[in-house]
């Protein structure tokens, strides 16, 4: 019985550094972080669905380029996929280059996520400006008055109007 | 040390359920020190519970035999491998190897989000500990404590059964637990998106790569168990529908319904309910699986103990997650509201839905053949099993529609797909399919469900291979790249659809390898050495197979005795060799066991069995009069499939898997506002 001490020590030894190793929190007040890190789970929420409209965007013009859709099949699906995304854009408490958070959780390469931000950046930039599409999305450049895509008139003066009313939509 | 591993498996359940406690009161108070505490206490439950498995070990390494579990899963002279492997031979040590696979799991998750996640977190350590802190509870008091002593000393244990004593049977149940238990973070996840009522689509986000992780387990961990069975069970089958393969089966029908309905949410933030329904259920069948491999509820070859008190602990878990779960979905319901809706039925969105619902199906028809014995029962006193013809008129058609969805769900347009389209879209593999349709008529054969398989499958491969041929053909012409790395970039940069196509095309494979066993070939011969066996293949050409003679050993190793025949194998006169088959007789079990020859090639497997050797005691005793034997030999085509299409899985999942390299974020990218649209949506 006397061999077992030794076992029976180690066995005491073993609680005494996990209760210490559990405890040690309480004791000291250490705090694990509670606050939700992108600040806004609203924000960060309007983000991904960004991030998935400008993907389903994307998936749309990779299916023209590969012959999947046609050209009728497109310009109907770009229409509507490019007006969800407008007005996902349009919504308000997003900063302009999304703070990136939880992207190492994201699918996309790196490039691909780099590129999307920036292309978030542009569309909103040229919908401020009025050189984004709202038919398609397309951002044409500065004194444009058509798409250079799908030939839409590109009117400033009803920017407000639009992006209002899809805002209650999106 | 296997003292200590004790003593470690007592202190390691009041730590669980104290970090159960202070996560979740924590996370309802918002203190962060509480919460602290919570997560330390998972990781020092990882170290108890390793503790503890490295102590059941230790008793296997030195034959410490006064425990019943040793005494009963080894002997003295079981290989140093097998008795590692003792910790999950049987069920007291494979429950606690789930427990530390839980725990190390559980470790992973928290460490990993320590920074991030963070109002997941509190939920998610509280429900990671309650989980492990009921197997803990079944550990120590549901009397299948592996360090349970019996009152004496015996001085040798009863043996590992030898059928297990095979490799496939070493990783299988490991790889299966991987499955399981990786899966447990997922559920873990939602549990507490429903707590924390951040209900939108970050759970899923953040928890992808767990549920394709555990996908990837419990795919191989099947496949490992099918190997094992093709190799070790001496019949030439690989599945058999037993109760113990349907619930590893069960959780991975659910699972692959999950993996697939989490991309609507994600896309289209529709199926928000169906999602947390599926990953309950999913985790539930995890359980249910491990409960029915490790209590002998059902009678199959797997059967182990018969032990009631576990039964009613595991189902009362079961119940209590159930109740929990729906409580929970019921209470968040407002905020699972779906965002869209189906715009139309032929659309990306309905095939995912579809597939969802024959892959639920499948599992209610699964879960019904195998719960149905225990139900005859209850209500007649009569156990009636449904054996392998119920399981497969059902899951066949089954399994076709769901094969033909792995070619239409890539292709068909999101939201609505009109019939240019669908024409554009599937005119040439369609019309491939018919031509294997027609071609293997033509050919003559009958077998409808070979037939629409290797149709469905041609239609389904050709949907594949020009998605690849079409992307990259439109990657390189945009980007200015040469095939080749056209390719390469067109997969990485969008590793989950390219890698899910991959998945798609080695399920294909398998499914052709299993339609491949319509075309199987028996010949049954008895023989005299000298004697030749002619056998046909459905490709042509025939082996000649010659039985050479029979000799036998008596006490090597762990046998009692053992008989091998020899067969000179040629095909086409051309000689392949010798192979043997054998039957013995172990010294643990009283049951004489087969071991099969198989020569295995691209196309086809010969599979030889000595079914019979009439005089076995005078064959035995080495008397030359004896010599006749009767074998069984088998074509078994495409067999080899089920292996190659288990590897392209693999490389299928690992691509799907693998992390983006770290990021890197140029600042003059983002100021110079990128590239331009067509560029960047350039294929990938």
């Amino acid at each position: 019985m006397s061999g077992e001490l030794p076992l029976l020590l180690a066995g005491g030894l073993l609680a005494a550094a996990v209760v210490l190793f559990i405890l040690h929190p309480l004791v000291k007040g250490l705090e694990a972080p509670l606050e939700v890190d992108d600040d806004d789970p609203g924000k960060a929420e309007l983000e991904h669905r960004r991030r998935v409209a400008l993907g389903a965007l994307r998936d749309a013009e990779y299916d023209f380029a590969t012959g999947k859709l046609d050209e009728t099949d497109y310009r109907r699906l770009r229409g509507e996929l490019a007006r969800d995304a407008l007005a996902l854009l349009e919504e308000e408490g997003a900063a302009e280059v999304p703070s990136g958070d939880g992207v190492g959780e994201t699918e996309e390469a790196p490039g691909e996520i780099d590129s999307l931000e920036a292309e978030i950046a542009r569309i909103r930039s040229g919908l401020r400006e009025g050189t984004t599409c709202r038919a398609c999305a397309h951002v044409n450049p500065a004194g444009s008055r058509f798409c250079g895509r799908c030939g839409a008139p590109l009117a400033r003066a009803d920017r407000a109007e639009v992006g209002a009313g899809e805002v209650e939509e999106g | 040390m296997t003292y200590l591993g004790e003593i470690a498996l007592w202190i390691a359940l009041p730590v669980a359920i104290w970090g159960m406690v202070l996560a979740y009161a924590g996370g309802r108070k918002g203190r962060g020190d509480l919460v602290l505490s919570g997560e330390r206490s998972v990781y020092a439950l990882t170290f108890l519970l390793l503790l503890a498995s490295l102590g059941v070990i230790d008793a296997f390494l030195s034959d410490r035999f006064e425990y019943w579990y040793v005494a009963n899963y080894s002997n003295r002279n079981l290989d140093t491998f097998f008795k590692v492997a003792g910790l999950w031979a049987g069920q007291r040590g494979s429950l606690l190897f789930w427990a530390l696979l839980l725990a190390f799991f559980s470790s992973i998750a928290v460490w990993t989000n320590r920074k991030k996640n963070r109002e997941f977190m509190p939920y998610v350590t509280g429900t990671l500990l309650a989980i492990s802190s009921f197997f803990l509870i079944v550990l120590l008091f549901a009397e299948v404590n592996p360090f349970e002593r019996l009152e004496f000393t015996p001085a040798d244990g009863r043996g590992l059964n030898p059928q297990l004593q095979n490799y496939w049977m070493t990783i299988h149940p490991p790889t299966l637990y991987l499955g399981f238990t990786a899966f447990t973070v997922p559920f873990a996840f939602a549990l507490s998106a429903l707590l924390s009522g951040r209900l939108d689509s970050r759970w899923i986000v953040v928890t992808r790569r767990w549920t394709l992780m555990s996908w990837f387990f419990l795919s191989n961990g099947i496949l490992f168990g099918m190997r094992w069975a093709y190799e070790e069970l001496g019949w030439g089958g690989y599945w058999f529908w037993d109760p113990v393969e349907n619930a590893s089966l069960l959780p991975w029908l659910t699972a692959t319904a999950f993996l697939h309905s989490i991309q609507i949410q994600e896309n289209r933030g529709m199926l928000k309910v169906w999602n947390m329904g599926l990953v309950i259920l999913t985790f539930l069948m995890t359980i249910f699986a491990t409960f029915l491999t490790r209590s002998g509820l059902i009678e199959s070859v797997h059967s182990f103990a018969q032990n009631k008190t576990i039964s009613f602990i595991f189902l009362g878990f079961m119940g209590f997650v159930l109740a929990v779960g729906v409580i929970l979905v019921l209470w968040r319901l407002p905020g699972l509201k779906s965002e869209n809706q189906i715009e139309s039925f032929l659309s990306r969105e309905s095939a995912f839905l579809f597939n969802n619902l024959i892959l639920l199906g499948a599992a209610f028809a699964v879960m019904w053949g195998t719960l149905f014995p225990l139900i005859t029962e209850g209500l007649t006193g009569e156990k009636i099993s449904v054996g392998p013809p119920f399981f497969n008129r059902v899951n066949v058609p089954i399994g076709l529609v769901l094969l033909a969805l792995a070619g239409i769900g890539p292709v068909i347009a999101w939201r609505k797909a009109s019939k240019r389209n669908l024409r554009k879209n599937f005119a040439l593999p369609g019309s491939v399919g018919a031509g294997v349709a027609v071609g293997f008529l033509i050919l003559g054969v009958r077998d409808w469900m070979a037939v629409a398989t290797f149709a469905i499958g041609a239609f389904v491969l050709t949907i594949i291979a020009r998605e690849f041929w079409k992307g990259t053909k439109a990657r390189a012409r945009i980007q200015g790249e040469g095939l080749g790395p056209a390719l390469i970039n067109l997969v990485g940069r969008n590793r989950r659809r390219w890698g899910g196509y991959i998945v798609h095309a080695a399920i294909v494979v398998i499914f052709m390898a299993f339609a491949g066993s319509a075309f199987n070939q028996t010949v049954r011969q008895t023989a005299n050495p000298g004697d030749t066996i002619r056998i046909a293949s459905p490709f042509g050409h025939a082996y000649t197979l010659r039985y050479e003679g029979i000799s036998t050993t008596q006490r090597v190793g762990n046998t009692v005795w053992q008989a091998v025949a020899l067969l000179s194998v040629s095909r086409e006169g051309e000689a392949l060799g010798g192979y043997t088959t054998e039957k013995r007789q172990y010294q643990a079990i009283d049951m004489v066991a087969t071991e099969v020859g198989i020569h295995s090639t691209f196309f086809e497997d010969l599979y030889m069995i000595l079914a019979d050797v009439p005089d076995l005691g005078g064959a035995i005793s080495n008397d030359p009069g004896s010599q006749r034997v009767t074998f069984e030999i088998l074509i078994k085509p495409l067999v080899s499939w089920i292996w190659y299409g288990g590897l392209l899985l693999t490389v299928g999942t690992l691509i799907a898997l693998w992390p983006p390299p770290p990021r890197r974020m140029s600042g003059a990218e983002v100021a110079s506002g990128g590239r331009r649209l067509e560029k960047t949506a350039a294929p990938g």
